[in-house]
């Protein structure tokens, strides 16, 4: 399980390691938030609006506080004038702000939406209660489509003063007009994508244990930031944030929806302190999906010029997104995201975007594993149109277009500064694994024989591991314990993402040592340094970083209280094998054991100017802004086009990472992120009627693919190292961000035949009928 | 997503079990194998003072046959009736259709009782009961009786037993001869409910025309659908010269309650289940004709 170095030593990274966090996961022996049970543990359970838009007029709490097991039935009045302050540390406390009351006042803004809160002795009592709060609704006119939010007379947030939120713009479309009018081709069309949402295993969820003696809380939480969920504890409180200490051992998925503490959670955390037990929230899945967060409901008008060959002369994007009722965080700088990064990893000489945010009487837009995830599916939704209609292959069009590495660096007409990243490479590798030529003759052959099959491309270019503000910085403490086993603690924030194996391998690099000797402490605030959690694909190299600021003092430590043990040169003495040795000489050493004992018991036996025990603290700052990761990902399928269903038949992704650390969990990372694409695609859709009514509120209607839906995933990996620690980069998101516009390109290409051109998502079989049915006229 | 309260009773014999549904009246709910019933009490779409779990009692389980019928117990799990070779072997269409019944952990739980008193349109064994002309037996404190098939579906989830009546089990016609059996059906995922599918019995005379058929419709109204029109225009055709497709169209023709929602428009299910009776046929009348 270690690969070989050039020195002719081992190492793990690299290496196919078994994650170290699989024994207790797979045996069913994890610790989620809903396994933690303590002494008079009290249960939360949210009374939710009916109603899309509506007056409150009054709250009955009477019968349910009579009926026996219930402590409280909270509302407005009664949480939120004990809000200090409330804001994420990653927006800071000047930026602009939806008005976010914990609870529903004066007017409810969705279906969901939080009025009061009941505390009971267990959760079905707590839920038997809600049915008897009694809430006096005075329906108002909603807002429910997000095309037409900005003309609305009815406003989601009277005090915005409008329905949109904010915009933002890069070049103007004016000064990209000349290039569009001589260009030889010119093609667009409008994108749009319908919502669908992060569906993590385990939902939101938070126990509050509040001491009243010491005033201290203890918040165990599913979160992809613990060090997050102190801050703004503390924050909201208004206590020291040394008397909130933040657990998180085992979180059942994220993927954008728990980076930030949202209204649901200021409630338990308010409420706590007013009740005589640990509190606890386990959100269900029908919460989940109506109040946990949208994401990715959006469309822009895209465009693009071509000269006569098809190469790319101007890219543009006018961006709409829906943002609900109270979008976490603020929408606006994200949704530019999107414009910036349109052109993608191709050479586009001129750009321009707009891009609006819309409040809807929807529940609020949440990140989700690459939020900007729509430029990619629009750029490369067009690409395909544009090569139908230029009459060129779709991979020859991607490949006249596409950076080569003897460009690079190259700064994107918005100014996104691309280095250190292949397209042509990961794009060249998952065309020959597909045997590209061989399928089109299989396509061909299937026609003629009146079957559908079909191929879809998409390449994609995105930044992980962002280097400022509240991200820019990574803690590691490394305990070398007196036993000699290491121990190394950092912020952490996991949610199946394997930080904790990639933390014990790269330790055990950097220390030389067993990485059996080696165990990680994560997700406990009081003990760990500050970190900003699982978020913008960071942790790889964030992680790799802290330790080897870390492990570098250790390093010296060890080999100078080595060499003076063993008469020595310091750099003379080689660590690996848990040991220390000379150069040359291994017979002639000590075991880190043996060091350690002497550090931790026999102190006035070291080296001068050496401090006794070997533990260090450091903490890495980022060496670069952002690290760009690229893929291409491709897929092939079949349509019945009797029924409209889509079979796929294979899925390659060719990516470029960097080194990879652990391919188990790169693999692993990309997987997920597919899958949900695929379903993002084929079969997911948190959809409302008109009304503004959630109608796929249980997995009866939200439509999750399964494994009898997922075909087998093939990898090709192309590793360009980054600048940033040992050359690693982020592969968090991107899976989730190359695999939609790959599926839609492959089912558009195998309705081709049939004149069809697609630009709506999702793609589910009735949509897909509809499209053959409508072109057969 | 807890359920209400209710009180909880397991009878151990259908005497019992008939006296607690007498005695308890609308307040109680027959608990099967609850995989539809407990996600509609957490949900808390039903709500029901006393569950009477008929989970224990031995007499609701069998498979036997029983003269020109195979008798299935009411409590008999799916994954019971998937093994059964006698099944198989006297009643295929009951047999192939049971794979579309969600999934295995499903059918470990999920009773063919359960499934035919739930009354489910879009479930399968409704729909090969309607088109088996299976019987029903159910009881009650107040005796047996037997209700057939096309009088036992009246409703959505309804059914034309009496709240105190309980089903104990179901009889279906053992059909021989140059018989062909197929189930088709479309679902959004393997294992989801039928967006439109179709049970299809054949039987052909020695001059491979059609002596009989039977096409019970899956997910195409408020209950399960038999084809009756198509079934008498079939009778005596030579099965050759019948088009597929044609028996598809027929048999959705005269729908009338086809549902819609957001996984397919009426207009979308009923020409999915023109498909799905299309396929079906093929397979059956291949099957009737070469064995």
């Amino acid at each position: 399980m270690t690969v070989p170095t050039a020195e002719g030593s081992t190492r793990y990274a690299g290496a196919r390691i078994n994650r170290v966090e699989d024994a207790r996961l797979l045996s069913g022996r994890g610790t989620f938030v809903d396994d933690v049970s303590l002494p008079g543990m009290l249960h939360a359970c949210f009374v939710r609006s009916p109603l899309p838009r509506a007056t409150i007029r009054s709250i009955d709490t009477k019968a349910a506080l009579a009926m026996p097991g219930v402590h409280a039935v909270f509302t407005a009045a009664d949480l939120n004038p004990d809000v200090n302050e409330q804001w994420h540390t990653s927006v800071g406390p000047e930026g602009p702000e939806t008005p976010r009351p914990p609870l529903a006042e004066g007017e409810v803004r969705f279906v969901g939406d939080a009025v009061a809160l009941v505390v009971a002795e267990s959760r079905y009592l707590a839920e038997d209660a809600v049915d008897l709060v009694e809430v006096d609704y005075d329906p108002l006119p909603a807002v429910v489509d997000y095309t037409t939010a900005e003309q609305a007379a009815t406003l989601v947030h009277e005090s915005h003063g409008s329905n949109l939120i904010g915009q933002m713009s890069g070049l103007p479309a004016s000064a990209l007009q000349e290039v569009f009018d001589s260009a030889a081709h010119v093609v667009g069309e409008t994108i749009y994508q319908q919502a669908y949402v992060p569906v993590p295993m385990e939902g939101r969820a938070l126990a509050v244990d509040y001491s009243a003696p010491t005033g201290e809380l203890t918040i165990y939480s599913a979160t992809q930031a613990p060090h997050e969920v102190r801050l703004f504890c503390s924050r909201l409180l208004g206590v020291p944030e040394q008397k909130v200490r933040v657990i998180a051992r085992d979180t059942g998925g994220g993927f954008g929806q728990k980076i930030m503490v949202q209204r649901d959670e200021m409630c338990i955390m308010l409420a706590a302190r007013k009740v005589p037990g640990p509190l606890k929230w386990i959100e269900d899945r029908r919460e989940n999906l109506i109040a946990a967060g949208q994401s990715r409901h959006e469309h822009a008008a895209v465009k693009m010029a071509f000269d006569a060959e098809g190469t790319i002369q101007a890219a543009q994007i006018d961006f709409v997104s829906d943002c609900g009722a109270y979008p976490t965080p603020w929408p606006v700088s994200t949704s530019s995201v999107v414009g910036a990064l349109f052109p993608g990893p191709y050479r586009v000489p001129r750009a321009s975007f707009t891009t609006k945010t819309m409040y809807t009487n929807t529940v609020g837009r949440t990140a989700y594993r690459g939020p900007w995830q729509f430029e990619t599916l629009a750029r490369e939704m067009l690409l395909d149109i544009a090569a139908r209609q230029m009459g060129i292959d779709p991979m020859e069009l991607r490949r006249r277009n596409l950076l080569r590495r003897d460009e690079l660096p190259y700064t994107n007409a918005n100014g996104m500064p691309f280095d250190h990243i292949s397209p042509m490479e990961t794009f060249e590798q998952a065309l020959d694994m597909l045997d590209y030529p061989a399928f089109r003759k299989e396509q061909a052959e299937a026609r003629a024989a009146g079957r559908y099959l079909g191929v879809g491309i998409s390449n994609y270019v995105e930044p992980s591991s962002p280097g400022f503000g509240y991200y820019a910085t990574e803690a590691a403490t490394i305990r070398v314990e007196p036993s000699g086993k290491v121990n190394v603690y950092i912020a952490g924030g996991s949610t199946g993402n394997s930080i904790e194996t990639t933390v014990v391998q790269l330790a055990a690099d950097a220390l030389g040592v067993d990485i059996e000797d080696v165990a990680t402490i994560q997700g406990d605030t009081a003990v760990t340094g500050f970190g900003a959690g699982a978020a913008g694909s960071r942790s790889a190299s964030m992680t790799a970083g802290a330790i080897r600021e870390t492990a570098a003092i250790l390093r010296e430590r060890i080999k100078a209280i080595a060499a003076h043990k063993l008469e020595a040169a310091p750099e003379d003495i080689e660590l690996g094998n848990s040991r220390a040795s000379v150069r040359g000489t291994p017979t002639i050493g000590m075991s880190l054991g043996e060091l350690a004992r002497a550090a931790y018991f026999d102190p006035y036996s070291l080296p001068p100017g050496v401090p006794a025990g070997l533990e260090a603290s450091a903490r890495y700052t980022a060496d670069t802004r952002f690290v760009w990761v690229n893929a291409t990902h491709l897929c092939t399928c079949e349509v019945d086009v009797a029924t409209g269903a889509v079979k796929l038949l294979r899925f390659i992704v060719s990516e470029d990472c960097g080194p990879m650390i652990n391919p188990n969990v790169v693999e692993g990372q990309i997987a997920g992120g597919v899958v949900q694409g695929i379903g993002g695609v084929l079969y997911e859709h948190l959809a409302y009627d008109e009304d503004g009514n959630p109608i796929t509120t249980t997995f009866m209607d939200y439509l999750l693919p399964t494994a009898t839906e997922v075909p087998v995933i093939e990898y090709g990996h192309i590793e360009t190292p980054s600048p940033g620690p040992g050359g690693y980069k982020g592969v968090g998101e991107g899976g989730a961000i190359g695999a939609p516009p790959a599926v839609v390109n492959a089912v558009a290409d195998a309705l081709a035949p049939f004149g069809v051109t697609v630009t709506r998502l999702p793609l589910g079989p009735t949509q897909i009928h509809a499209l053959i049915a409508g072109n057969r006229g | 997503m807890k359920p209400a309260p209710f009180e909880y009773h397991a009878p151990t014999t259908i005497a019992d079990a008939a006296g607690l549904l007498a005695d308890l009246g609308d307040g109680a709910k027959v608990l099967a194998g609850g995989q539809s019933l407990i996600p509609m009490l957490a949900l808390r779409l039903a709500v029901f003072d006393h569950l009477v779990d008929v989970g224990r009692i031995a007499e609701l389980h069998g498979i036997e046959r029983r003269g020109d019928a195979l008798w299935v117990g009411a409590g008999t799990t799916e994954a019971a009736v998937g093994a059964s070779v006698e099944v198989a072997s006297s009643v295929p269409l009951l047999a192939k259709a049971t794979p579309f019944v969600g999934h295995f952990q499903i059918r470990n739980r999920g009773t063919l009782g359960g499934s035919i008193a739930h009354a489910d349109p879009a479930a399968e064994y409704p729909a090969v009961a309607l088109a088996l002309d299976a019987s029903m037996d159910v009881v009650s404190s107040r005796g047996s009786r037997t209700i057939a098939a096309r009088d036992f579906f009246d409703g959505l989830w309804s059914t034309s037993m009496e709240t105190d009546e309980l089903l104990a089990g179901v009889s279906f016609p053992i059909w021989g001869g140059r018989c062909g059996f197929a189930v088709e059906e479309f679902a959004r995922r393997y294992g989801d409910f039928a967006l439109a599918g179709v049970a299809v019995a054949i039987e052909l005379d020695g001059d491979d025309r059609v002596r009989r058929s039977a096409l019970g419709l899956i997910g195409m109204g408020s209950t399960p659908e038999r084809a009756v029109t198509t079934e008498a225009q079939l009778a005596g055709q030579p099965v050759t010269e019948v088009d597929a497709e044609e028996v598809g169209r027929s048999a959705v023709a005269g729908l009338e309650a086809v549902p819609s929602d957001l996984h397919g428009s009426a207009d979308y299910r009923r020409q999915l289940g023109a498909a799905m009776v299309a396929r079906a046929w093929r397979t059956a009348s291949a099957e009737a004709r070469h064995g």
